[in-house]
């Protein structure tokens, strides 16, 4: 064999080689692109586009037209909003609470696997059943909620009629649904805590206040802040537990941004201000899930 | 001398206290956050008339009617068909998508591939809805709408990231020399793969696949949206129900149809709670 032929065969090789390296790649790039990026793209297009409902697709380009119809829009402003606001009280207050109770059931008995076995239900009950049964419990006539509040005096109260109740109800729910995912995840890091460090802290004598306060909570910063990160994820989602609990209601007093485009698109079929909601609205999450992403790297550096 | 001895007695007991506590605290915490399943299978044995009740009724005469009646009915028939159907084709679909490309990611020296892995991970905060509104119009198009295919693509949206990057962290952790002994050995590419690499990632695959079914399973806002009749799934049965302000909530059939769509999940997610907790553990700390 010449040595061409065999330059020639050695790149047939390699080229063979790279074709099969990528290959382990190629599908998820196919299937993303043709799912998640095209979709992205073609929204991006009906946001400029005047949407034309003879061939129910984009129509001529206008512009920002739609951008400064959705920014005119009191409504889309107030149902960012109502989303900030769930997501300002609805984070902090489950990645507390899972910490919290995380700690609580990792206490050393026999039942300790029972308990974390049990928290596994909520977190894989469908976010539209747990929406749907908590619109039972928390009905202001035959619930069971008013019931046992007014076995100590408290209520009755009005969850769905009244605005401010109608978020508290939401956020209510979707806690009650995610916390005990965060408490999972707490347990496992929990878990993961180097024992020698505590002993050494209470060798030396360190308060239970002041093992927490310095030594439990520095280790625990970079997996606090990932699980934010992941339930920041999950929580722009927000959509399910509305539909199934308050609707958005009452009035707009818990239309969150995803229901309130949802409503706008399949409802009103306004397809082409919907597609300019959904640009900024992504734009937002993508901004801010960088800063989170970022945030949480820099704390990982740091502790 | 004496002080030592009685110090870590002292100390032992104040530790049992508080352990005491945590534990009561603990029990009473899940059983909380446990009241709401309960109610709902209770309520989903109960008739009419003890359904509104006041005070709410602990102990009744318990009824399958509403069960009998709603599995009877072919519409709540073919949407738990449906929903298997979605559920386990977008779970397998990006099972094996995902896992090789995670393992590409861990192992295979790609030029470029890792920035396609960062934009996948970033994709993980694109809100549903956004793909939600241009599926729906292709899907009409290209006369796809109402098809198990098209929520199975759909699916694949927020799974294959999943299921990439939690596969990644377990191709990571396993050792380097498994497929390179394989390879010298005259295994090819996929041969070190499929007969080294997968079968001794089975746990980390099987948990995956089913927490993606699960994801799949409950999911609402596509099979909303992509959906008619045809191919509708359960969330929307409920969805339909919950949201039925003509005749008032019918609670008996919510529960009912609520209680047959979380049992078989709460089933499996028990089957493989270790590796559910590892899994979550590790999407949070390596995702």
């Amino acid at each position: 064999m010449t040595d061409a032929a065999l330059a020639r065969r050695r790149n047939h090789g390699k080229w063979k080689d790279l074709l099969v390296r990528w290959s382990f790649m190629l599908p998820t790039i196919v299937l993303l692109t043709a799912v998640l990026a095209y979709p992205l793209f073609y929204t991006l297009q009906i946001s400029f586009s005047y949407f034309d409902m003879s061939i129910f697709g984009a129509g001529e380009w206008v512009g920002w037209e739609n951008y400064e119809t959705v920014i005119n829009d009191y409504r889309f402003w107030e149902s960012l909003r109502v989303t900030l606001i769930y997501l300002i009280i609805a984070l902090p207050l489950q990645v507390a609470l899972g910490f919290g109770i995380a700690f609580l059931i990792n206490a050393e008995w026999g039942g300790r696997g029972l308990l974390r076995a049990l928290f596994i239900i909520p977190m894989v009950v469908a976010p539209v059943v747990a929406g749907g049964v908590w619109r039972m419990i928390l009905d202001p006539l035959w619930g069971t909620m008013n019931f046992l509040l007014g076995l100590v005096g408290i209520g009755p109260f009005d969850w769905f009629g009244d605005p401010q109740l109608a978020m508290a109800t939401i956020i209510i729910i979707d806690t009650w649904r995610w916390t005990p995912f965060i408490v999972l995840i707490a347990t496992a890091a929990l878990l993961a805590l180097p024992r020698d460090v505590f002993e050494a802290a209470k060798i030396d004598g360190a308060s239970w206040w002041a093992t927490l306060w310095s030594v439990a909570l520095p280790l625990l910063v970079p997996i606090i802040a990932a699980t934010f990160v992941i339930r920041w994820l999950g929580a722009v989602k927000l959509f399910d537990i509305v539909l199934a609990s308050t609707f958005g209601g009452p009035g707009k007093a818990t239309s969150v941004i995803n229901l309130f485009i949802y409503e706008e698109a399949f409802r009103s079929f306004h397809f082409a201000e919907s597609a300019a909601m959904v640009m900024i609205v992504l734009v937002l999450t993508m901004i801010l899930t960088g800063l989170f992403l970022r945030g949480s790297r820099k704390l990982e550096e740091l502790y | 001398m004496v002080q030592v001895a009685v110090q870590p007695e002292r100390q032992a007991r104040r530790k049992l206290g508080g352990r005491h506590v945590r534990i009561v605290a603990g029990v009473a915490v899940s059983l909380l956050f446990l009241f709401p399943v309960f109610w709902m299978v209770m309520t989903s044995f109960k008739q009419q008339v003890d359904i509104f009740t006041t005070p709410p009724k602990l102990f009744f005469t318990p009824t399958f009617s509403t069960y009998a009646e709603y599995l009877q009915r072919a519409d709540i028939v073919r949407r738990l068909i449906n929903t298997v159907i979605v559920a386990v084709g977008a779970g397998v679909l990006s099972i094996i998508v995902g896992a090789m490309s995670g393992y590409a990611l861990a192992r295979i020296k790609l030029r470029g591939a890792h920035t396609f892995g960062l934009l996948i991970l970033l994709s993980r905060g694109v809100p549903p809805i956004a793909l939600a509104v241009p599926m729906f119009l292709v899907a009409r198009k290209m006369g796809l709408a109402d098809q198990h295919i098209t929520l199975i693509l759909a699916y694949c949206t927020f799974l294959i990231p999943y299921v990439m990057w939690l596969m990644r962290s377990f191709f990571v952790s396993l050792p380097r020399e498994l497929e390179e002994s394989a390879m010298i050995d005259g295994c090819s590419r996929y041969g070190a793969f499929f007969k080294i690499i997968v079968p001794i990632s089975m746990p980390g695959l099987l948990s995956t696949l089913i927490f993606s079914m699960i994801l799949a399973w409950e999911e609402l806002l596509f099979a909303l949206v992509l959906t008619n009749r045809f191919a509708s799934t359960m969330p929307v049965a409920i969805a339909g129900i919950a949201g039925d302000t003509v005749n008032g909530a019918n609670w008996a059939a919510l529960t009912a149809v609520g209680t047959i769509t979380v049992i078989p999940v709460v089933i499996f997610a028990l089957l493989v709670q270790k590796w559910l907790i590892q899994g979550l553990a590790d999407g949070a700390t390596k995702g």
